[in-house]
């Protein structure tokens, strides 16, 4: 890692110059309250300031909602092609949590098998990380993900008249080279900078009591009336897993050209709130009712993770609960879990 | 962490299926084909080599995917076989396809399988429901191909009615043998059946087993485990000595997808056999 400053009347220069240089992705307003990471064109149409978290999370850019991954034409022969696509591009202004998000997508399509439909696009992807302060609903603080110590090549902290530059790539060290009028970090830096993050740190209002959810989780596991509770307002619509920075469940499908000679296979992101998503051919659900399904979110979310990944696959970002129609709450859910074992 | 990952020089995925041939189609039941298969390039063919309860992924093109157990001996290396039942999209297009057709196929997945080299000089009990019977057949041919390195070999195996019975040449021909003991039952009868009738669960009893020395294998639909799980437990087998096959959606069998979530563990990447101590504690499991 290099510390490096960028005094804030050089910002503008910099951030002009890697939108006319490279294919650039940031925030931009999209109405009266989302914003969304979108092409920037001008630097005028990005807005990193911006106060609730983006409509959909930067995976997108990675892990697209609909995505054909092979390619195919049927006859007396047939030929299969991979498809693999990968271009440069700068993602610039994601905050902390979401970069988290993506260190655990990056591990999700590393472990096993290497996806090279992901990864091609992830090698590809300059991360540019700026702070932000927390949402209403962002409880990052407690799920440890509200500072990213790695996944980015620059990550931008904002002081009162300039930037602390963390460079954590090669790639990033040569973008701020060429691009920005930068220096090394001093001890007056150091120390601001220190001063910054706690007090950003203390901004984070929303706390979820998650620290023996690993356990407690067994103890609420059966109690059905608790989940009755919990999840009887769910319309099983898939909100929360659609605004998740974390999810990654998909469906594979084959689809066929109308002339019937060309067809491809492809991934679809799906939703584990969602019937048909425990269904087996032959008519069996393994996750038949909503109960099931929410207590399995959970699972996956703060429970098999941490067994596997060793951390856990939510970053509170809070996203799912700005998005649940039925105003179903991780942290109001979590934190009564919590009530129920130690009444 | 993400520069770790070496650029992909080939430019493939983990998603581009082996193109193969149907070799030739047998009816097994009236909802049940088998399929043998012979992929198109002999290399691959050479290569592919499988442990028994491994599955793959087979691409019927325009139509999709879907996961198959193999239950053709893992020693075959000529071709391999598929068991399947006519009930979903891709079986039920497989069911019109003939020998010729070319197909897809991924894998074989799974770093979970019948454990036949721990099994070695142990007694083995196989409990088979249905369509159950396609996956450990895979494991009865290795054993009775490598037969002096096994003890005592016991199939029970049930099915819905005597029509149902799948691979019925070679349970008649299990009937002949000595070195293997087999116990059918049927749910429902039918005028010309004789043997036993009811639930697998009933014949489990009067099988005799050394504790110690013995490991159980069971495949079956999903209502079957428990039931076959407490007359095991019954039998003072040890769970780790008790081996299932978990049947879940596995949509892309490289552990990428998610649906075959089983708690902590991914049917397709970590089993889709697992010992009854892994998952004792999921509660979704059995």
């Amino acid at each position: 890692m290099l510390y490096k400053i960028l005094k804030k009347e050089n910002y503008t220069d910099f951030v002009e110059k890697l939108i006319s240089e490279y294919e650039f992705i940031g925030p931009k307003k999209k109405d009266k309250v989302f914003h969304d990471f979108v092409p920037i064109k001008d630097l005028r149409e990005l807005d990193t300031d911006y106060k609730k978290t983006t409509i959909a999370p930067a995976k997108k850019l990675l892990f697209p909602p609909t995505e054909e991954l092979v390619e195919y034409e049927v006859g007396d022969v047939i030929k299969v092609k991979p498809l693999v696509e990968s271009s440069e591009k700068i993602l610039f202004g994601i905050d902390a949590c979401d970069i988290n998000g993506m260190n655990f997508m990056d591990w999700i399509f590393s472990t096993e098998f290497i996806d090279e439909n992901y990864f091609a696009k992830r090698r590809k992807l300059i991360v540019i990380g700026k702070d932000r302060e927390p949402s209403e609903t962002c409880f990052a603080l407690s799920m440890g993900a509200e500072y990213a110590k790695d996944g980015f090549d620059i990550f931008l902290t904002e002081l009162e008249d300039r930037y602390f530059l963390r460079i954590a790539t090669s790639k990033g060290n040569e973008i701020t080279e060429k691009f920005a009028r930068i220096q090394d970090a001093t001890d007056s830096d150091f120390r601001d900078y220190d001063k910054f993050m706690d007090d950003y740190r203390s901004k984070f209002k929303l706390k979820i009591n998650i620290d023996n959810f690993y356990d407690d989780f067994e103890f609420i596991y059966s109690n059905e009336k608790y989940w009755e509770e919990a999840s009887k307002n769910c319309y099983s619509c898939g909100s929360c897993n659609l605004v998740c920075p974390t999810c990654f469940c998909f469906n594979v499908k084959d689809d066929m050209q109308l002339n019937l000679k060309v067809g491809n296979k492809m991934r679809e992101w799906d939703s584990c709130m969602i019937p048909e998503y425990g269904l087996v051919a032959g008519g069996h659900n393994f996750r038949p009712t909503k109960e099931n399904r929410l207590k399995q979110r959970y699972r996956c979310k703060l429970k098999t993770f941490v067994d596997k990944y060793g951390k856990y696959a939510c970053v509170g970002c809070g996203r799912c609960i700005e998005a649940c129609l039925a105003k179903i709450n991780i942290v109001e859910d979590v934190n009564s879990v919590k009530k129920e074992v130690s009444a | 962490m993400v520069l770790d990952i070496k650029e992909n020089k080939s430019k493939s995925t983990i998603y581009v299926p082996d193109i193969a041939t149907i070799k030739k189609v047998e009816k097994l039941s009236p909802i049940e084909k088998l399929f043998t298969i012979v992929f198109d390039d002999p290399k691959k063919q050479e290569e592919f080599s499988f442990r028994p309860g491994q599955f793959v992924e087979l691409t019927v093109f325009g139509l999709g995917e879907a996961p198959f157990s193999i239950p053709s001996s893992p020693n075959n290396k000529k071709c391999f076989q598929l068991c399947v039942r006519d009930i979903g999209n891709v079986s039920g297009a497989l069911h019109r396809m003939d020998a010729g057709s070319k197909i897809g196929i991924r894998g074989p997945f799974g770093k979970g399988y019948f454990p036949y080299d721990k099994m070695r000089n142990q007694n083995i009990l196989i409990v088979a429901g249905g369509l159950g019977l396609a996956p450990v057949m895979s494991l009865i041919d290795y054993i009775l191909e490598d037969r002096k390195n096994y003890k005592e070999l016991n199939l029970v195996y049930g099915a819905l009615d005597p029509e149902s019975i799948i691979f019925k040449d070679r349970v008649k021909e299990f009937e002949k043998r000595k070195d293997i003991d087999i116990h059918l039952t049927v749910d429902n009868t039918d005028a010309s059946w004789k043997g036993n009738v009811g639930v697998v669960t009933k014949l489990i009893p009067a099988i005799e087993c050394v504790p110690e020395e013995t490991f159980a294998v069971v495949c079956g639909p999903p209502v079957m485990y428990k039931f076959v799980v407490k007359e095991l437990e019954k039998k003072n087998l040890r769970p780790e000595n008790i081996y299932l096959s978990l049947e879940r959606r596995m949509e892309c069998g490289v552990g990428k997808c998610n649906h075959c979530h089983i708690g902590d563990k991914l049917a397709c990447v970590d089993g889709p056999v697992f010992s009854l101590w892994e998952i004792r504690n999921l509660k979704e499991a059995i």
